[in-house]
């Protein structure tokens, strides 16, 4: 039995069951390599699901609508290892309760979905844990090093042409499971501390705010970097901030349910190289 | 309909010599809301106050800027001027266009221009101010004082004395400090011990003070006027309550040859000790790490020996916390590891010790009763070489600093030991004689006129064994020639240094330390005993390296404040306190795990029914600093600060 019956009887049996009341799990998209998310909520439509090496998307976003888990019902979701750790994070910041959450793990691996073990956040802590340990993306390092070797003027003239084709269509936002705030930033105009329109300065203060905004708590599902239409690469300094949270501080965003946002918290030993 | 009175301050010349005034009146007079601009010399004097109450009072005015000094200053005053006029004293922003302008620039037409946006930018502030009232929290009357030297002591004295009652904590098993180690003190050569004991005895005898003797601050919470201490009181396996002090145990402990730390090395103790014969309180401790019985069960001699049966193996160390309105800090310093200084072959030479060492010796109480002994053979050394700033003031050695204490301190080993060893020469290395204080340039001219110290202007740059000798070769920079002097042993004035945990320590309980880790006073000059933090004050050398006078001083300083801040049963404290706006607040908590003052709390938003809608992060406002953390880690801005919300900021900001 392949991975995709095996999730399908699983979801079907957790519905059936009463366990959990919905199931948030991928179906057919637009194309044939494109999946969507799709929100099942009875055993016999558990055929929609589907599962295979095309359900890239981080889908622990669909947790956090507000009322989805106040009736203390659980629901099931389908996850990638970038996909729990978010879940982690966002019962971190009390955005989810973990015992709600049903997690049907998979990992994706030589264009092949296989299933992980574990249905709770805390049965992946050792799994999350080796991640941590074998560290960041070593392809996004070597793009990365790329950037670091320019001149910090060629850095910033480089990073200059990538904002300027922002249309702050904020689909980078709406995507991202850790932008769950009920009103953003760019949203507040009193004060206006970000501009609206899409000059240079406008995108540039968005792109910076979304970057601190995001450090210690990106996960690298790479969501934002697929969704935005003009290909800023996004994942580039979703990168540069989660290298910075591991190096400096020693922190790998969703390590566990109860860690403490980086940004938030001051250890004794911390760093202070910034204090000259 | 904002109307804002501006006033222009000359501050006598300091403002009106670099800052062309007028234009400054006539420009802001024409800024959108304003409705009267003017100037005058000194706005703070009375006729200055009272033309800013009439203008308040004419124009119906809506809001004040006075462009003088630094709100540090002045504020204050105006704030009431503001009341006294009938305006909320919340609507008074000062321009500070004296320190960060007329005072740092030399172009006058840049710094007019600069003046000028100063107080525009401050004018755009203050129409968004809002009327606020000031908050009122209760004081706990109850000092805190940690550490148990001198300082500490006295502090705890003056505090207590005055009717206030006073937890001294110290982390050695009997209070004292490095005064209980001195032998005669300068610069009047008064036994160090004699003057002390005295002071120790009334501390621990005083009904309003709660000696802690082998305790550790924790953790410190809260703020002014309400702190809460967290003490570990470690245990002594030894009850206080039952215990005499007759000193049997002592006695009868078969581990003996324990390095004491109080004798400098220089002499031993046991296992279950008292530092030394006069400590207070007088009940010993066990050094769990050398007591055998705690190494393999076996032994318990000193339990077998107690009469009254108070050895206690099994006590655990206690937690208490505790509720004070105020904290002096005395923890004191210690002396430099002098090991690092190969050139004086400290460590590697038995003779060559540090001032402390003779102190020790020097000492009635000591290991050699006083009788100046050197510790490889215990013979009378002849002659004795001093080397003044042994590490002070040496960049190389990371102490930049004067110690102050050692040119005092070495006259006063050169006298003793004139005192004590007849025939005796005294020979000292120094850079400069610093004896500045009441009596002491007269304190070193005795030694070097009735003691015959000889004193050689130079630094050593070599001690080395020579035929049982240790040569000292040094220059003389007076003659301009090398100096070889024979010693029997040399002694180091070492330098000053911050207790070894004084930065974890500072960090711990929340203020502020130098490069060095002496802890930071709130201004050198016009609070030399306040700390950064509000409600912590210090006394003593954890502050800069100091001598007994200036201790004392600083502790009675320290406890003048202390009994200030008690004076009244409330503090007045500034309305600026962090709000929550509670429609777009997420619940993250991460403004809670932010603020360093555990301000914020869990508020449940409920239905008609009770039913939980949301929670959402609430301010405690006795608790809440203003220190802002929280409003910059709120992604969402949904927590904002009164009096400096962010659209005040941002207007601001905008107006530059
Ligand atoms: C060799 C030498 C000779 C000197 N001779 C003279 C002299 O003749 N005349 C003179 O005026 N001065 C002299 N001094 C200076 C004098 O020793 C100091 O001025 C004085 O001891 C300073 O007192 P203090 O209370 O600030 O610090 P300390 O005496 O160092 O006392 C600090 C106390 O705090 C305790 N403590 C530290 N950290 C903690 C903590 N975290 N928790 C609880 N307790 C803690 C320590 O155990 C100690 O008991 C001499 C100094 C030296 C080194
Ligand atoms: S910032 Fe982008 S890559 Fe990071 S968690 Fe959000 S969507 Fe995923
Ligand atoms: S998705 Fe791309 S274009 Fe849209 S707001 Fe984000 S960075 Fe800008
Ligand atoms: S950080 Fe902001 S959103 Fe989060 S709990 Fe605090 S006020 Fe609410
Ligand atoms: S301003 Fe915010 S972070 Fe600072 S003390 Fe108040 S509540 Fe805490």
């Amino acid at each position: 039995m392949g991975i995709q019956e095996q999730y399908r009887n699983e979801a079907a049996e957790l519905l059936s069951s009463g366990a959990v009341k919905l199931v948030i799990g991928y179906g057919e998209g637009s194309t044939s390599d494109r999946r969507r998310p799709v929100f099942i909520r009875s055993a016999d439509e558990t055929a929609r699901l589907v599962l295979d090496a095309n359900c890239i998307a981080n889908l622990s976003g669909y947790l956090v609508p507000e009322g989805l888990l106040s009736d203390g019902k659980s629901v099931a979701v389908f996850l990638k290892p970038d996909g729990i750790r978010s879940v982690n994070i966002l019962a971190a910041e009390a955005q989810v309760n973990p015992d709600q959450v049903v997690i049907l793990g998979f990992d994706i691996d030589g264009g092949q979905a296989s299933p992980l073990p574990g249905r709770k956040a805390t049965d992946f802590a050792p799994l999350i844990e080796s991640q941590k340990s074998t560290g960041l993306s070593t392809e996004l390092q070597q793009e990365a090093d790329q950037l670091e070797l320019m001149s910090a003027t060629d850095r910033f003239e480089y990073w200059n042409q990538q904002f300027s084709k922002c249309i702050k269509c904020y689909a980078c936002r709406q995507v991202c499971p850790m932008c769950y705030c009920r009103r953003c930033i760019v949203d507040v105009n009193q004060p206006q501390w970000v501009n609206t329109s899409s000059h240079t300065l406008g995108n540039f203060e968005w792109n910076i705010v979304r970057a601190f905004h995001l450090a210690g708590r990106c996960v690298a599902c790479g969501g934002c970097d697929r969704a935005c239409p003009v290909n800023i690469p996004l994942r580039l300094i979703n990168h540069r901030m989660s290298k910075e949270a591991l190096d400096a501080f020693d922190h790998f965003a969703g390590e566990s349910a109860d860690q403490k946002p980086v940004l938030a918290t001051f250890r004794q030993d911390d760093p202070e190289t910034f204090i000259l | 309909m904002a109307k804002i009175g501006v006033f222009v301050c000359h501050c006598g010349e300091n403002i009106a010599s670099m800052v062309e005034t007028a234009k400054l009146v006539s420009t802001i007079a024409d800024h959108p809301g304003v409705e009267i601009s003017t100037e005058y010399k000194y706005f703070c004097s009375d006729p200055g106050q009272e033309t800013v109450k009439k203008a308040i009072r004419e124009h119906n005015l809506t809001g004040v800027v006075v462009a003088a000094c630094s709100p540090r200053m002045h504020e204050q005053t105006f704030r009431k001027a503001c009341a006294e006029a009938g305006l909320n004293p919340y609507m008074l922003e000062m321009a500070n266009i004296r320190e960060h302008c007329s005072w740092v620039h030399t172009d006058k037409k840049e710094a007019t221009d600069k003046a000028i946006e100063i107080t525009r930018s401050l004018v755009e502030k203050v129409k968004r101010n809002n009327d606020l009232q000031p908050i009122s929290v209760p004081v706990t009357r109850r000092a805190m004082v940690i550490g148990g030297g001198v300082a500490g002591i006295q502090a705890a004295l003056d505090i207590a004395s005055a009717g206030r009652e006073v937890v001294l904590v110290e982390r050695e098993p009997s209070i004292g400090g490095h005064m209980a180690q001195l032998s005669e003190t300068f610069p009047t050569l008064d036994c160090s011990q004699c003057i002390l004991t005295p002071r120790m005895v009334e501390a621990i005898q005083h009904p309003n003070i709660t000696v802690m003797t082998y305790s550790e601050v924790e953790e410190v919470d809260g703020y002014i006027g309400n702190f809460s201490v967290k003490v570990r009181k470690k245990a002594r396996y030894v009850k206080m309550e039952t215990c005499t002090g007759c000193g049997d145990c002592i006695q009868k402990c078969p581990v003996k040859k324990i390095p004491s730390e109080f004798e400098c090395s220089l002499g031993n103790r046991t296992a279950i000790y008292t530092p030394f014969a006069q400590a207070v309180p007088n009940v010993p401790v066990i050094d769990r790490s050398r007591c055998t019985y705690f190494k393999n069960g076996k032994c318990g001699i000193c339990k077998k020996t107690c009469q009254i049966d108070s050895i206690d193996f099994d006590q655990q160390d206690i937690i208490e916390t505790l509720e004070v309105g105020a904290i002096v800090v005395a923890t004191g310093f210690q002396v430099q590891d002098t090991s690092g200084y190969g050139e004086y072959g400290y460590g590697r030479y038995k003779d060559v010790i540090t001032g402390l060492h003779f102190e020790r010796l020097a000492s009635a109480s000591g290991p050699t009763a006083g009788k100046i002994l050197r510790p490889s053979d215990g013979k009378e050394p002849q002659t004795v070489v001093f080397i003044q700033c042994a590490g002070s003031r040496d960049v190389s050695k990371g102490v930049r600093y004067c110690s102050r204490i050692c040119c005092m301190y070495t006259s006063k080993h050169a006298m003793l030991y004139a005192h004590k060893v007849h025939e005796g020469v005294s020979q000292i290395f120094y850079m400069d004689i610093r004896a500045a204080g009441k009596g002491y340039d007269e304190f070193t001219r005795r030694a070097i006129e009735e003691d015959k110290a000889g004193y050689i202007r130079g630094r050593v740059s070599k001690v080395y064994e020579e035929n049982g000798k240790l040569i000292v070769r040094g220059a003389d920079t007076l003659l301009g020639r090398q100096v070889e002097v024979q010693a029997d042993m040399v002694v180091l004035a070492t330098a000053m240094v911050p207790q070894h945990d004084a930065k974890d320590f500072a960090k711990k309980i929340g203020i502020s330390y130098d490069e060095y880790g002496f802890y930071n006073e709130a201004h050198l000059k016009l609070r030399p005993v306040e700390s950064s933090t509000a409600g912590i004050y210090l006394a003593g050398a954890c502050q800069s390296p100091k001598d007994i006078p200036d201790s004392v001083a600083q502790a009675s300083a320290a406890a003048a404040k202390v009994l200030g801040l008690f004076s009244k049963e409330h503090l007045e404290r500034e309305p600026v306190v962090a709000m929550v706006t509670e429609s777009t607040c997420a619940g993250c908590w991460g403004c809670a795990t932010a603020c360093p003052y555990n301000a914020i709390d869990h508020r449940d938003i409920n239905d008609r029914n009770g039913n939980l809608i949301k929670r959402v992060a609430s301010v405690n406002p006795g608790l809440c600093q203003g220190c802002g953390t929280c409003v910059s880690f709120c992604r969402s801005n949904s927590i904002d600060l009164a009096g400096f919300t962010e659209k005040q900021i941002f207007a601001e900001v905008m107006a530059l």
